[in-house]
């Protein structure tokens, strides 16, 4: 299937105050991935199936994906974490491999994966990454403090810099993560879920967090998750992945019928093991009466372009219910 | 008190110095086992730890078949080297298993230290050695001489600047393995590296406390340090500390009550957390009022 044509550009999903800016098309990519295809061994059905997409330098990009739609798998590709891809990927010019090993990625992980019994503060968490790849035998240089006392500040967690990080919220422990990134002066900022655990406050803080640090920094940021709330705060682009790319442009492509036909992924499943079950969305103003089931495929969000809040839901019928 | 006439009586001079050099034979143990105990805590690899000390048998039966042989003097150097290696081989082979996700974790584990257990039962009776088998289980501290000592002190030198050496590395792996390793951090060659100084740790571990309780030496330290701090310098020295504390008040229990020094240091170290643990909880209580 080819990806959706979109509709015109709108800056309603911009957070407050940013102004959209320029894609580049020109240059090295941060990211390209031709033709990358991908199963686990011992698996027949692929996880990935001929995914083409790029991302300029500076650009920040979206993969909205259902669970299971191959959104951490091209991820881990992408971050040298796992092998075995047919197709090519290069992050600036390197393979995944080299591309990790000259540290140019700066990864943000879902908080659940980290040891947060560790004995260490927020500053000492941001320094490591800055200083890890110092000699032994020498201090942190005053530049590299600067740097990390610099990005504590850009992302606003000055004030709990020396709370350990067992005792951050997840916002807080989100900031922090994504501070030791951009100390480590990783060239493309890679966020994996980072909507989870945040309640809706914090998403707004969260979508401006970004656009501050894009508009300071520009680091080329890539945002991956199953949360369409996520992915329309602050992205250029967005790359609807379900095994297939089923559209990769600018977030007002995010139709209701791009998202069901995308959500319908995880749904349905194999096919004919879910019959009954029907994805849809559509605007709040429309009538619709039916349940939302399915709380990781309901989301909302004020797409460009539309007036009103985009609902997407589950509903539950029986065969052959109206 | 019997500490007292240890140390200042005369008499006791020969037995004051074979308590001297296993104390300070033992101070090399606790050292080593301080310094890794909150890595061993917080990366919850005490089933490990167990599993290595346990894989010890295989390596004792081995050595026990090369000493029959003539190949090797018990008790020597190569004895401990034979082990040595024997856990270093289990440690890595656990590793290598749960990072395969070929068998869970614990399982594999398990498997290792019965394995390893009855491969030594078996190589032992084959060979006809007269293994003490309570000194491996529980320990003999008070054996130690001067040889133990300084071979003591060296390993407790070499991991501790190992630990010293990949410090920002080990760290940034233990918090959050997968994104270390996005970041370049050599994530596999940090796991590694952790396995063998906890292996050399334990081994050298299982002089004092035998193999049954060298694991709490790893495990104990490190839980009562993370119970009075959150920063990480201060947590380390607390763990060394704790372990002297253990090692000490073990020793004293053991002249006075006339204990094995191994479970007593243990018993020791297990009330010093019932204490932690029990002033953790009233200041918790303390700042909710």
């Amino acid at each position: 299937m080819s990806p959706t044509p979109l509709p015109p550009h709108s800056p309603a999903l911009r957070p407050s105050g940013e102004s959209s800016p320029p894609i580049a098309t020109l240059g090295e990519a941060a990211v390209d991935c031709r033709n990358v295809s991908f199963s686990y061994p011992g698996r027949e059905a692929s996880v990935l199936d001929n995914i083409t997409l790029r991302v300029n330098p500076g650009e920040r990009l979206g993969i909205l994906g259902p669970n299971g739609g191959g959104k951490s798998t091209l991820l881990k590709l992408c971050l040298g974490l796992l092998r075995g891809n047919t197709g090519t990927i290069r992050v600036l010019g390197m393979s995944p491999d080299e591309a990790r090993r000259a540290g140019v990625i700066g990864y943000v992980p879902q908080r659940l994966e980290a040891e947060l019994g560790m004995p260490m503060s927020a500053r000492e968490l941001v320094t490591l990454g800055a200083a890890w790849r110092c000699p032994p035998w020498r201090g942190i240089d005053p530049k590299r403090r600067d740097r990390v006392e610099h990005m504590l500040e850009l992302v606003g967690a000055k004030d709990f810099a020396d709370r350990p990080a067992g005792k951050l919220s997840g916002g807080q422990l989100q900031r922090v993560m994504i501070a030791r990134a951009l100390a480590a002066d990783a060239r493309i900022l890679v966020l994996d879920e980072p909507m989870v655990g945040i309640d809706a406050a914090g998403q707004r803080v969260f979508a401006d967090l970004l656009a501050t640090i894009h508009r300071e920094i520009g680091v080329t940021t890539i945002v991956v998750s199953h949360d369409l709330r996520a992915i329309v705060a602050g992205s250029d682009r967005v790359a609807c992945l379900a095994r297939r790319l089923h559209a990769h442009a600018a977030p007002q492509g995010l139709t209701p019928q791009v998202l069901a036909e995308l959500f319908s992924h995880e749904i349905a499943g194999a096919p004919g093991t879910l019959t009954g079950m029907h994805v849809h969305a559509h605007s709040a103003d429309e009538c619709c009466s039916e349940p939302h089931v399915h709380p990781s495929a309901a989301a909302s969000a004020n797409l460009p372009g539309s007036s009103s809040p985009v609902q997407l839901g589950v509903s539950a019928k029986r065969e052959g219910q109206a | 008190m019997e500490t007292y006439a240890l140390l200042t009586n005369p008499d006791l001079a020969d037995m004051r110095h074979i308590v001297l050099t296993a104390l300070i034979a033992g101070l090399s143990v606790v050292l080593m086992c301080g310094v890794l105990s909150p890595l061993v805590v917080v990366k919850r690899l005490g089933f490990v730890g167990q599993g290595v000390s346990h894989s010890a048998f295989g390596g004792i039966g081995i050595a026990a078949v090369l000493g029959a042989a003539g190949w090797i003097i018990p008790g020597g150097a190569a004895e401990f080297a034979v082990i040595v290696a024997f856990c270093i081989a289990a440690a890595l082979g656990m590793a290598s298993v749960s990072d395969r996700r070929i068998t869970p974790v614990d399982t594999a584990i398990g498997m290792f230290l019965v394995g390893s257990m009855a491969l030594g039962a078996v190589l032992v009776q084959a060979s006809g050695s007269q293994t003490s088998w309570e000194s491996i289980l529980f320990g003999s501290i008070l054996v130690a001489g001067e040889r133990e000592a300084i071979a003591g002190w060296a390993l407790a030198a070499a991991i501790t600047f190992a630990v010293w050496w990949w410090r920002r590395p080990m760290l940034f792996w233990a918090f959050d393995e997968d994104s270390a390793a996005a970041f370049g951090v050599p994530a596999r060659r940090m796991k590694l590296t952790l396995m063998i100084l906890l292996a050399l740790a334990v081994v050298t571990a299982m002089k004092l406390a035998g193999v049954i309780l060298a694991t709490a030496l790893l495990v104990l330290p490190g839980a009562i340090a993370l119970r009075l701090s959150d920063r990480l310098w201060a947590v380390v020295a607390l763990s060394v500390g704790a372990g002297v504390a253990g090692l000490l008040g073990g020793f004293v229990a053991s002249i006075e009550l006339n204990w094995q020094a191994g479970p007593s240091m243990v018993l020791v170290l297990t009330l010093l957390f019932a204490c932690a643990a029990a002033w953790t909880w009233a200041k918790s209580r303390r700042a909710a009022a």
